[in-house]
């Protein structure tokens, strides 16, 4: 049987999406904390050619997925020594960061191009297994990331508004001056957010190469990196808002498809155009409302005590 | 000892110590991006004599450099000339394309034309169309209501998209329906070339993009004034100054400098609309620009570098068998090794 | 601080000299240049083309080749084969539709290095075009979707609507209808010769509408057809007969390119001196398009009926025969009349059967 467009479009909206949601969180983290990455499209590059590389070789998704979240944690370090310890512009380093994610996921995924590897494992429920219109799509068959996209979510939210390392983050992400004057050491707590932002980054690369399309190739996250730094201002830096986010997102792009599949006459093209659309118009009606949201100190470089 | 040193700094004239400073950095990176060579099992002496041989001494490698300047120089001008008022312009990529699609709207429809009639309506509307695209973001930042570099960078998704729509579509060439592209442009709508290379008169207009944004910032009041205007907005508000109105003008002309980019490719090389026009020619030239500190012979000088090292990339994969993507890392070593030297003053830039 | 620095990065580039090989070797008889758009370890269109030019070094001696892979379709195409033309290489191959003017332009700077573009039409004294004729051969990939479907819903995913794209399709649902009147092919775009993640979106939709065996006309068929094996469906491959490994299970059958005996024709040629431009397209008879062997599922009741129409293709039966009536009821080809090879670029229309719509 075939499923209802709905339902089409919410199973292809979880798939999509959930890439989507890590690499948003991710970055909710670290500009919580007052940094942008606008390089986030190379730590996804690196997450997942690093997480295909080892699976190729070592035959262990799983291995995958750990070497792609330590890469992606890694990386945004390399980055953190960047704007936090030699304070460098933060967009700059960030573009730079996202050239340096693209040759290095070029070099280290080029000799693993083609191989066939072994994805993640999925599961589904039984008892949901039985329902004849959750069998005809790929609903309920998730693979682990999926499964603890939304609990993973919790947990970046528990963590940013619940415990005191969170309101630190937040603190330096307000004004690291005050922090600073009362006695924390910004650098310390940001770089701590950005190594968990990266973990969560390279995360969000590995379910595409060792889930979604179980391949490598060059350049294979087609600006999702830049689409998550959209939608963390469209979540308003709010973790359990960004879930929405990431299933508008995905949304569009199943959408797309999914109306194709039934024979509608769309413009790929112009449904393509949607989600940033969407983010800009989003942003025009909060207008000024906006900057109450964003972290004061977002992307101003915090120059100690001189 | 650290008067010593300074006596010494001043001694040596400015434009040498930036020339080493410059020369430094450029041999620390190579002898990075070296050694990832070496780890990765290549050899990193031959790649380099090979890139030499190719590009600097070879007329045809040469030529090709310039090819490769022409394009990034005027997307470093795009980025540059918003700095000054402390605006930040990441949406280079789609004022190019912008610019490109203008610039075809014209090729394709005024066929008639002669071409020194038809060449400058292609390079105004090439800037038309990179300035409107900058220009909303100018708006929205304006009135305050959107970051421009928000803005800039979410515009990039959407203006290849528009290009996108229009070659699949109304622009749709015939004689290749098997193909997304748009009908060649006729032969006057073509930039002319020079020596039988493919050197095309968008190095020169280029440079004169170059040239006018030296003379604008340095020799004018207005350049000054853009200058203090972005040291302190308020206040300069506050005298006055129709901040806004500047805001909106310094980044639509720096989005026509991209525009500008995007019609010499087009025009120049390509000779028709197509797909993939830019391969990130906008953030290349944030790059330049950034490394450069906004300053014009900075600029030149780093689109020169950057152009050597993307040719590198071509001669790495064909005679070291590594894939051409590589060359980024190189690209990203520039600016960490710049950055690692010392930490930004606060003053700088 | 900088001095360090600097002394540390004399020491690595000293190593490195130390370290530098210095190699020798005997000059080759043919140098061959061959520019890919994609990776050649795609299960696909790169991959034909490699496999294809890889017979021809190993067949005849001297020949050396080199390769440059993820060369984009523009003006960067030019400095690749400029490049190798520096490198002594004296036949190009340039093997996707979008580099055919850059190697045009090229081949105007060189006439004493020959060209061979794959699919499109121009022409010059030493450059010259083939391609494969996949239409008609999909017409057998149809007969063997029509008898193996259990659903009726067949799907095919396409990169770039274009016009050689839409008659395989077109030429797929009329094989299909030929043994299964209740078949349908529904088509996805995915906008792009190879963006993996919408391809498998795409595959993913199309099983979502209950389509249980999926082909396609993208640049690497590997992700539809895994995606389509990791949900329980059935495939039909493309471009290369390798891409079966991908599907032990739903592997029907599929087609492939067997380039290497015009590659070798062609080689010879240049080493002889007598190259003679010429536009070659052949098809399944002549060998330039190939069935891939059938997958274990395949009973052999289908494999004799697919097999026989086969031959029928190759003996030069064309499916493109009046009346043939569109999807939306129009009479594309009259009574009578047959649409040739010449004619299926111009494919704008889909037939009776296929969902989708051209763009």
């Amino acid at each position: 049987m075939s499923a209802p467009l709905a339902l089409g479009v919410l199973a292809g909206a979880v798939l999509s999406g959930t890439s989507l949601l890590y690499a948003t969180l991710g970055e909710t983290i670290v500009e919580r904390g007052g940094i942008v990455n606008l390089g986030l499209e190379g730590i996804l590059l690196v997450g997942a050619s690093v997480g295909f590389a080892l699976a190729a070789s070592t035959g262990s998704a799983w291995l995958g997925l750990v070497g792609a979240a330590l890469a992606g944690g890694l990386a945004n370090l390399l980055f953190g020594w960047l704007v936090v310890s030699r304070k460098a512009n933060q967009l700059a380093s960030g573009l730079a960061m996202m050239f340096f994610g693209i040759g290095v996921s070029a070099l280290v995924g080029g000799p693993f191009v083609g191989a066939v590897i072994k994805g993640l494992p999925k599961w589904r429920p039984s008892f949901l297994a039985a329902l004849p219109w959750v069998k005809a799509t790929t609903l309920f068959n998730y693979d682990i990331l999926i499964w603890l996209a939304v609990p993973v979510a919790l947990l970046v939210w528990w963590a940013l508004f619940k415990t005191r390392w969170g309101l630190g983050l937040r603190a330096v992400g307000e004004s690291p001056a005050a922090a600073f004057a009362a006695g924390r050491d910004p650098s310390v707590i940001q770089y701590q957010g950005l190594f968990a932002g990266g973990v969560l980054g390279g995360l969000a690369g590995a379910h595409l190469s060792l889930s979604l399309t179980l391949t490598w190739a060059e350049g294979m996250t087609a600006g999702r990196g830049f689409i998550a730094i959209a939608l963390v201002i469209f979540s308003k830096w709010h973790p359990l808002r960004a879930i929405v986010g990431a299933l508008v997102f995905g949304g569009a792009e199943a959408l797309q498809l999914e109306l194709q599949a039934r024979g509608a006459d769309v413009s790929p093209f112009l449904l393509d155009m949607i989600p940033y659309v969407l983010t800009l118009l989003v942003l025009l009606a909060w207008g000024g409302a906006r900057r109450l949201a964003a972290p004061a100190g977002l992307g101003r470089t915090f120059y100690g005590s001189d | 000892m650290s008067g010593d040193r300074r006596s010494a700094a001043r001694r040596i004239p400015p434009a040498v110590l930036n020339a080493g400073r410059y020369g430094g950095i450029v041999i620390i990176v190579l002898a990075v991006f070296g050694g990832i060579l070496l780890a990765a099992g290549k050899n990193p002496i031959k790649a380099y004599a090979d890139t030499f041989t190719y590009t600097l001494a070879n007329a045809y490698g040469f030529s090709e450099l310039l090819v490769r300047m022409t394009p990034i120089l005027l997307t470093a001008v795009a980025v540059a000339i918003p700095s000054r008022l402390g605006l930040i312009n990441v949406g280079g990529e789609g004022q190019f394309y912008l610019g490109a699609w203008l610039a075809s709207a014209g090729a394709l429809g005024f066929p008639h034309l002669p071409a020194w009639v038809l060449l400058p309506i292609l390079t105004l509307l090439g800037f038309i169309g990179g300035a409107l695209w900058a220009a909303i973001p100018g708006i929205l930042r304006a009135r305050k209501l959107v970051n421009e570099t928000i803005s800039t960078l979410l515009l990039n998704y959407v203006a290849p998209l528009i290009v996108s729509y229009f070659i699949f579509g109304p622009w749709r060439s015939p004689e290749s329906s098997a193909y997304p592209q748009s009908p060649a442009f006729p032969a006057t709508a073509r930039l002319p070339s020079f020596f039988n290379t493919r050197i095309h008169a968008g190095l020169l207009i280029a440079l004169a993009a170059l040239l006018l944004y030296w003379f604008l910032m340095e020799k004018t009041r207005w350049g000054l004034q853009m200058r203090s205007i972005g040291g302190n907005q308020e206040a300069s508000q506050r005298l006055g100054i129709p901040v806004a109105a500047w805001i909106v003008i310094a980044l639509a002309i720096g989005g026509g400098m991209a525009g500008l980019a995007g019609m010499g490719e087009v025009s120049g090389i390509h000779g028709r609309l197509r797909q993939g026009l830019s391969p990130g020619y906008g953030f290349t030239g944030f790059l330049i620009s950034w490394l450069a500190g906004g300053r014009p012979l900075g600029i030149l000088f780093m689109a020169f570098v950057f152009a050597i090292i993307t040719s590198a990339g071509d001669i790495l994969q064909i005679t070291q068998g590594l894939p051409y993507s590589v060359i980024n890392i190189l690209l990203a070593l520039l600016l960490f090794v710049f950055v690692a030297r010392r930490p930004a003053q606060r003053i700088a830039r | 601080m900088s001095k360090k620095l600097g002394f540390v990065s004399l020491l690595v580039l000293l190593f490195c000299l130390a370290a530098a090989p210095w190699l020798a070797a005997d000059a080759p008889k043919l140098i061959i240049g061959a520019i890919y758009v994609g990776s050649v370890n795609d299960y696909g269109y790169n991959r034909s083309f490699h496999d294809a030019l890889l017979t021809v070094e190993k067949s005849l001696p001297g020949v050396k080749l080199l390769e440059a892979e993820n060369v984009p379709e523009s003006a960067e195409a030019e400095r690749v084969m400029e490049g190798m033309i520096q490198q002594g290489a004296k036949l190009i191959f340039a093997t996707s539709f979008g580099h055919q003017e850059p190697a045009f332009n090229v081949a105007k700077r060189h006439p004493d290095v020959y060209f061979e573009h794959a699919g499109g039409w121009m022409m010059a004294p030493n450059f010259g075009n083939y391609f494969g004729n996949t239409q008609a051969a999909w017409y057998p990939m149809g007969v063997a979707a029509g008898k193996m479907t259990k659903t009726n819903k067949l799907g095919f995913v396409i990169g770039i609507p274009i016009g050689f794209a839409v008659g395989n399709v077109n030429a797929f649902e009329l094989g299909a209808r030929s043994v299964n009147p209740n078949a349908t092919t529904t088509v996805v775009v995915t906008g792009g010769w190879s963006d993996k993640a919408k391809e498998a979106a795409a595959a993913n939709a199309l099983l979502d509408q209950g389509c249980d065996v999926l082909a396609m006309h993208v640049d690497s068929p590997a992700t539809v057809i895994q995606t389509a094996e990791a949900r329980g469906a059935m495939s039909i491959g493309f471009q290369s007969i390798e891409a079966r490994v991908l599907a032990p299970k739903g592997w029907i059958t599929g087609l492939g390119f067997n380039w290497a005996p015009y590659f070798t024709e062609i080689a010879k040629s240049v080493i002889a001196g007598t190259f003679k431009p010429s536009s070659t397209h052949l098809g399944l008879g002549e060998g330039m398009v190939v069935m891939a062997p059938f997958g274990p599922s395949v009973p052999p009741s289908v494999r004799s009926i697919v097999t026989e129409a086969a031959d029928r293709i190759a003996k030069g039966f064309n499916p493109f025969t009046g009346p043939i009536t569109d999807n939306t009821g129009v009479v594309q080809i009259k009574a009578g009349e047959s649409w040739g090879g010449d004619k299926m670029g111009d494919f704008k229309w889909y037939v009776q059967g296929v969902i989708g719509k051209v763009q």
